[in-house]
């Protein structure tokens, strides 16, 4: 049967569309797609709400039970998993609105935003890894930031994926030292090309060669950023003595201020007196 | 239940009853296997040769057909090693080969005064590479089998009026009927024009997939060639 290009393209498309018959969902639009699977819009018949839903093949249908493990404000939660009646599988979780991560940056938010977004992050991967699953492909297309401001980091611990070149480690096996990588990629990815040398030392510690250089896990990273949020010495990077100082003014510039109005009043009372 | 009626059984599954190359390199090839290799790449390497070297119709039927020819016999399908590159991959890399050994065989003859091949260079310029005609044609050629298997199992389990309304629908050229006109037309409801179709598109879905089975290794290389033609 001779096959034009027109309904080529139409088959691939139609034959490869979950046959929803057997569950509970209405399909309605595709909203992404990547090496592993195809995620769609849908809508849940029985609750009435729209969802997104990420079709597999069979081979990872382990990314569901990944995913259902992980309970956490900044991981998308999973209400249903299945197979379609061609083994393929399904996974339906909250459909977040929002934008990608490196859409949000086009927005050019504060430094402040930037760094609370990038703490979210490193917080669902404390929690990952502290229930032993690793992202593995952390990069900004896999960071949604919700409309109300709330972040959520998708696509967790798929075994066939190997990372994206420019956020993934150089490491032989990836584990959780990778993910720090991932994160301090993506710490540098979010920063202004005017952001502080400091948090650009923290992102270069977390993208170390070595990966026993790096930080030794998320917590520290995010410890090391909450460092710079209160004016704290970073341990990542060994400051001259001209920056400590202006850190030192900029933390206590009341009592500075006090300080030198005081002496202002006793050196006026010293004069005063003489007169 | 027999195999003819078990096909696309309750689930719409469609059975595998396609071997991998490799096991059935291990059992020294049958012609089936061969068939079914030739049956899905004879084209796209007929178009390769086309638009590599400018051949006209005859001239490139006649060197798809030495290709294989050469391929038998220096035991080219059995000498596949899926840890380097997928069938489909190794194939293409093998019908370069040959095309340039042609070539320069070609260019030998053409300085004894024989008029072989049109040198690659003076080709009518075309937008898409040969690589990306000869993938293009095998998907083609890859829907175009499964579509003849799907006619025929249709036919075969009594499921004419679901292939009838695939027909009218997903292989529709132009503008596409409407379901309650296709309802309208064969007397049925609406609801089950969406399920014929539904049905058809899976079960084809499936007869793909079979048919890749039957030219890749293994599951590794069968789910790399899926997500080629699914995504």
């Amino acid at each position: 049967m001779d096959v034009s290009d027109s309904v080529l393209r139409h088959l691939r498309h139609v034959a490869a569309l979950p046959d929803l018959t057997s569950t509970r969902y209405e399909l309605e639009s595709e909203i992404g797609r990547g090496g592993m699977g195809v995620v769609y819009a849908a809508r849940d018949r029985q609750l009435g709400r729209r969802v997104a839903l990420k079709i597999l093949d069979s081979a990872m249908a382990g990314e569901a039970r990944i995913m259902a493990q992980l309970e956490h404000p900044a991981i998308v939660p999973i209400y249903e998993a299945g197979a379609l009646p061609d083994d393929r599988v399904f996974y339906a979780m909250k459909l977040v609105t929002g934008a990608r991560l490196d859409h949000f940056l086009g927005g050019s938010p504060s430094l402040a935003e930037r760094l609370r977004v990038i703490r979210r992050v490193g917080e669902a991967l404390a929690f990952a890894h502290t229930r032993g699953v690793i992202h593995r492909d952390l990069k900004p297309q896999n960071v949604m930031v919700g409309e109300f401001g709330e972040v959520y980091v998708m696509d967790w611990g798929v075994d066939a994926v190997a990372g994206t070149p420019a956020f993934r480690a150089p490491d032989a096996r990836l584990d959780r030292r990778s993910d720090i990588y991932a994160l301090g990629a993506l710490l540098r990815f979010m920063l202004p090309a005017s952001a502080p040398l400091a948090l650009s030392a923290i992102a270069g510690k977390a993208m170390q060669a070595d990966p026993c250089a790096r930080y030794p896990d998320a917590p520290a990273l995010l410890a090391d950023i909450e460092r710079f949020a209160v004016g704290l010495a970073v341990e990542a990077w060994s400051e001259p003595w001209w920056h400590r100082l202006r850190r030192f003014g900029a933390r206590n510039a009341l009592l500075l201020w006090l300080l030198a109005a005081y002496a202002g009043v006793r050196f006026l009372l010293f004069f005063l007196r003489y007169l | 239940m027999d195999k003819d009626t078990a096909i696309g059984g309750p689930h719409g599954r469609f059975p595998s009853t396609q071997v991998s190359l490799l096991e059935a390199a291990a059992a020294g090839l049958p012609g089936e296997t061969l068939d079914r290799v030739i049956a899905l790449y004879w084209k796209p390497v007929y178009k390769y040769i086309r638009s590599r070297f400018g051949k006209d119709n005859e001239d490139a039927k006649d060197l798809t057909q030495s290709f294989f020819a050469a391929a038998l016999q220096r035991d080219l399908f059995a000498r596949f090693d899926p840890v380097k590159a997928s069938f489909r991959t190794y194939l293409r890399m093998a019908l370069e080969r040959f095309a340039a050994s042609q070539h320069a065989a070609a260019k030998r003859q053409k300085r004894g005064g024989d008029v072989g091949f049109e040198p690659v260079e003076e080709q009518a310029a075309t937008a898409e590479s040969p690589e990306r005609i000869f993938e293009r044609e095998w998907q083609r050629q890859l829907f175009s089998l499964a579509l003849d298997d799907l006619r025929a199992h249709c036919e075969g389990c009594g499921k004419r009026l679901q292939f009838q309304i695939f027909e009218a629908y997903d292989l529709a050229e132009g503008e596409r009927p409407s379901y309650a006109a296709l309802a309208a037309r064969h007397g049925i409801a609406e609801t089950a024009v969406t399920n014929h179709l539904a049905w058809a598109r899976r079960t084809l879905r499936a007869i793909v997939t079979e048919r890749l089975r039957g030219v890749t290794s293994g599951d590794r290389e069968l789910r790399n060639e899926m997500r080629f033609v699914w995504m």
